[in-house]
């Protein structure tokens, strides 16, 4: 009965009942994208941010402090190791960096050893002229800081006699980096050359890792890391996870709020539509009361019909929001974003809760007198 | 006729008419609120930005090559060239000098440090700069500005050294290895290249200062010991000098056009250009202001920060938009319903000899109404609304645009109409006689 009351009342005001779905179905799934936004925004936003640079420090613990020469080191392999044995996804690059101050051409100058191959997802900001990384054969290559080119007059192709102490090594140039930091005055090399021109084969002065996630996921993996290597210091860059944090906080603070106002937009349609539809039955009801139906009964019988009405919107518009959010991905960050299956319940359930909110005026409808309902008649 | 039949309806029956306007209000009322918030967006979160500290770096342009490791320069005193510190305040008269937010002055000077005056050395970096400076500017004011502006993820236990003061700071490094050090306590600095010409003619052996904090920075900084830029001048024998300049400023994301080369512009690209806060035109105001300097983006914050904000802005356009196609739609769905209510009256009308057009006509003027009133208090409430969000979002309000107005109203008037064309098309199509019994 309840059931078949239900299914005449849905099929006996289609018109207006297809307006109240619209504004439901938009409302959800602009929603549902929204909702999809905000789960994956911080994801998305992360990888953003890498363009920052390393997020990761491991140096020795109390390293001394010293002008001209790498003073404390730590062991290569043991930090390999521990990288290796605490897997991550999310850790993009990974890089050791030997420091030595050696001369060319009678001026000092920093030499920077590293894993070349790493530099570039490293630092992705860095700007090259010629090449990352030539043909292996060439080992004895390396990349030259702009301020270096500028100041030794160095093109790409031409070679470079790096000095240290008493040893001496013939390098060629690769590519000239310009990030405008201190990298600008620093000559990059591989790691064995830096190692054998300061003679301390195996040795690093620090390790960096780019890693992305949360700054909570980052400092997670920091920890897990601190713990692999307990003889050193591992410390995420406060610089770089700072100003993620906040930024990321505000920016979902907006989504958010943007979610609400439409929430309450569409509520308000949904008011309209049933406080209009509500006057029209206003006969039916009487007719219902007449007849013996209690109160309770008939109100119920509306609010299952606009609980039918918000998931009906919710199913429709949770369906358009997965297109709608993988070509605001698509736009956004060239890459869709990644639909969850949460979001599908969650937006029904939200919307079945805004159509009954819209719907509470309907309460109104138990004032209703059968005798002067029929009497205007 | 067509005036009083537009006033009785709105006499007669103010309850329906005042669904509509809610559902507009409302509806404006968000439409406001978002456009308003997109519009700021973009400058608020550039503004957000200089979290990550200074985008731009200045250094003498016939310098030697610097012996630089993670921010700091361990070359030393008497080698390489230095710029002055007077001629500073002319960054802010530049042409963008209000998206200059702020700029720090270092000089590194290699020391050692000695916690009593008998006490062995240990060496280590002096790194000179501004705490909170009233930097004079050429116009007669004077701007504040120091490292908590360049490099504000510096954390300090205890508190900064005054300007001027014989007062330091610590790294937190170097406070773990020289554990004696502690806030309150005199250490003595002299330049490492003791017993050289400089350090003979004007400084006293050892320069005592009091250590007032401990700062971390989590990078080459936290092994060095932080005092104010006349201490480092001092110490190196530069007074009034100085050898790094960071600056942070607000810019505009790059784009193609601000990458081209400046020389090869046409006159008018080039005022276009001159005229943007790209960072690339902001640098070279700089160059111009303060010749013999080399000014360089610092590529890491600059990229990190155009990228995100485009890509932001984008997504916020976007969500806005969306915002007001669903704003519309539900605007439209309840005029549509307010209309559909009306069936007897149009029927009423027509069977009294109204064509379609003066029916369609009654109705569209109702409707334009409520959209004018509907609109001019969503916009209000709209304006209220972004001031609220804007200070919980951006911790500053989010000022009303009036040039939003006409906009809003437009749309208003546009959604009202499409609203209830529908519902009108199909009165056009009923005849009377059904209405009026009530089928």
């Amino acid at each position: 009965m309840f059931w078949r009351l239900l299914w005449k009342l849905l099929r006996g005001s289609g018109g207006r009942l297809a307006v109240a779905i619209l504004a439901l179905a938009s409302c959800a799934m602009v929603v549902s994208a929204l909702l999809n936004l905000e789960f994956d925004i911080e994801r998305k936003l992360t990888q953003e941010f890498r363009t920052l640079g390393a997020n990761l420090l491991i140096s020795p613990r109390n390293a001394q402090i010293t002008g001209s020469s790498p003073a404390e080191v730590m062991s290569e392999s043991e930090v390999s190791a521990a990288i290796q044995s605490v897997k991550d996804p999310n850790v993009i690059a990974v890089a050791p960096f030997l420091y030595v101050v050696g001369s060319t051409q009678n001026t000092p100058v920093v030499v920077a050893g590293t894993d070349l191959e790493e530099l570039p997802k490293l630092e992705p900001a860095w700007r090259i002229e010629g090449q990352w990384k030539l043909s292996p054969a060439q080992q004895t290559m390396c990349l030259v800081g702009r301020k270096v080119a500028q100041q030794l007059k160095l093109a790409v192709g031409s070679s470079l006699n790096l000095t240290y102490l008493k040893q001496n090594v013939q390098l060629k140039v690769a590519g000239i980096i310009d990030g405008g930091g201190a990298e600008d005055s620093q000559v990059f090399v591989e790691l064995p050359e830096a190692q054998d021109l300061a003679s301390i084969p195996g040795q690093i002065s620090f390790a960096q890792l780019s890693v992305s996630g949360t700054t909570a996921g980052i400092s997670h993996y920091a920890a897990r890391l601190a713990s692999a290597l307990p003889a050193y210091d591992v410390k995420p860059i406060r610089q770089i996870t700072e100003a993620e944090g906040d930024l990321l906080s505000r920016i979902r603070l907006l989504i958010v709020s943007m979610i609400v106002l439409i929430s309450v937009l569409t509520a308000l349609c949904v008011l309209g539509t049933m406080a209009a539809l509500a006057m029209e039955r206003r006969q039916d009801v009487g007719l219902m009361k007449a007849l013996g139906g209690s109160i309770g009964r008939i109100v119920t019988l509306f609010m299952a019909e606009v609980g039918v009405l918000g998931a009906a919107g919710g199913f429709i518009g949770a369906i358009l929001g997965v297109e709608l959010s993988r070509w605001m991905g698509q736009r956004v960050f060239g890459q869709a974003i990644s639909s969850r299956w949460e979001i599908f319940p969650l937006t029904i359930i939200l919307m079945v809760a805004i159509a009954l909110a819209g719907a509470l005026p309907l309460r109104l409808l138990g004032k209703v007198k059968p005798a002067i309902i029929f009497r205007e008649q | 006729m067509f005036g009083r039949l537009v006033k009785e309806s709105f006499v007669r029956n103010p309850r329906r008419k005042l669904l509509t306007a809610a559902a507009l209000v409302v509806g404006m009322a968000v439409a406001t609120s978002t456009l308003t918030i997109a519009l700021e967006v973009g400058d608020r979160l550039a503004r957000e930005f200089r979290s990550l500290g200074a985008n731009l770096l200045v250094t003498p342009q016939s310098d030697t090559l610097p012996v630089e490791i993670g921010g700091v320069d361990y070359r030393p005193v008497d080698e390489g060239a230095y710029l002055s510190e007077a001629d500073l305040g002319k960054l802010k008269t530049i042409f963008w000098r209000h998206n200059v937010l702020g700029f720090t002055p270092f000089l590194d000077v290699p020391i050692s440090i000695q916690q009593s005056e008998n006490a062995a050395p240990a060496r280590t970096m002096l790194i000179g700069t501004w705490n909170a400076r009233e930097v004079p500017v050429p116009d007669g004011t004077t701007f504040k500005t120091g490292v908590s502006i360049t490099h504000p993820w510096w954390k300090i236990r205890g508190r900064w050294f005054r300007d001027g003061a014989n007062e330091c700071v610590i790294g937190a490094a170097l406070a773990k290895m020289m554990p004696g050090i502690i806030p309150g306590k005199v250490i003595y600095v002299s330049n490492e290249t003791a017993g050289n010409s400089v350090q003979d003619r004007s400084t006293p052996k050892a320069m005592p200062l009091e250590v007032v904090g401990i700062v971390s920075t989590d990078d080459a900084e936290d092994k060095a010991v932080l005092a104010p830029l006349e201490i480092a001048q001092k110490l190196s024998g530069h007074p009034g000098m100085f050898r790094q300049l960071f600056v942070s400023a607000l810019t505009k994301p790059a784009d193609a056009f601000s990458e081209r080369d400046p020389l090869k512009m046409t006159p008018t690209e080039y005022d276009r250009w001159f005229c943007s806060p790209y960072i690339s035109s902001i640098a070279f105001q700089i160059k111009t202001i303060l010749p013999g300097t080399e000014v360089r983006t610092i590529r890491r914050v600059a990229d990190t920060e155009g990228n995100i904000l485009s890509r932001v802005s984008t997504l916020l356009w976007i969500v806005t938009l969306t915002a007001l196609i669903a704003a519309a739609l539900a605007v439209a769905a309840t005029s549509a319903t307010t209309v559909l209510e009306r069936r007897g009256e149009v029927g009423v009308m027509k069977a009294l000899g109204a064509t379609n057009t003066l029916v369609a006509g009654i109705f569209l003027a109702e409707q334009l109404l409520l959209a004018i009133a509907g609109a001019s208090m969503g916009f209000v409430l709209g304006a209220v609304l972004a001031r609220s969000l804007g200070s919980s979002i951006f911790g500053m309000p989010a000022s009303p645009r009036l040039i939003l107005f006409p906009v809003v109203l437009g749309l208003a008037a546009i959604v009202a109409f499409t609203g209830s064309l529908i519902p009108l098309r199909r009165a056009a199509r009923f005849s009377p006689a059904p209405i009026l019994r009530g089928e």
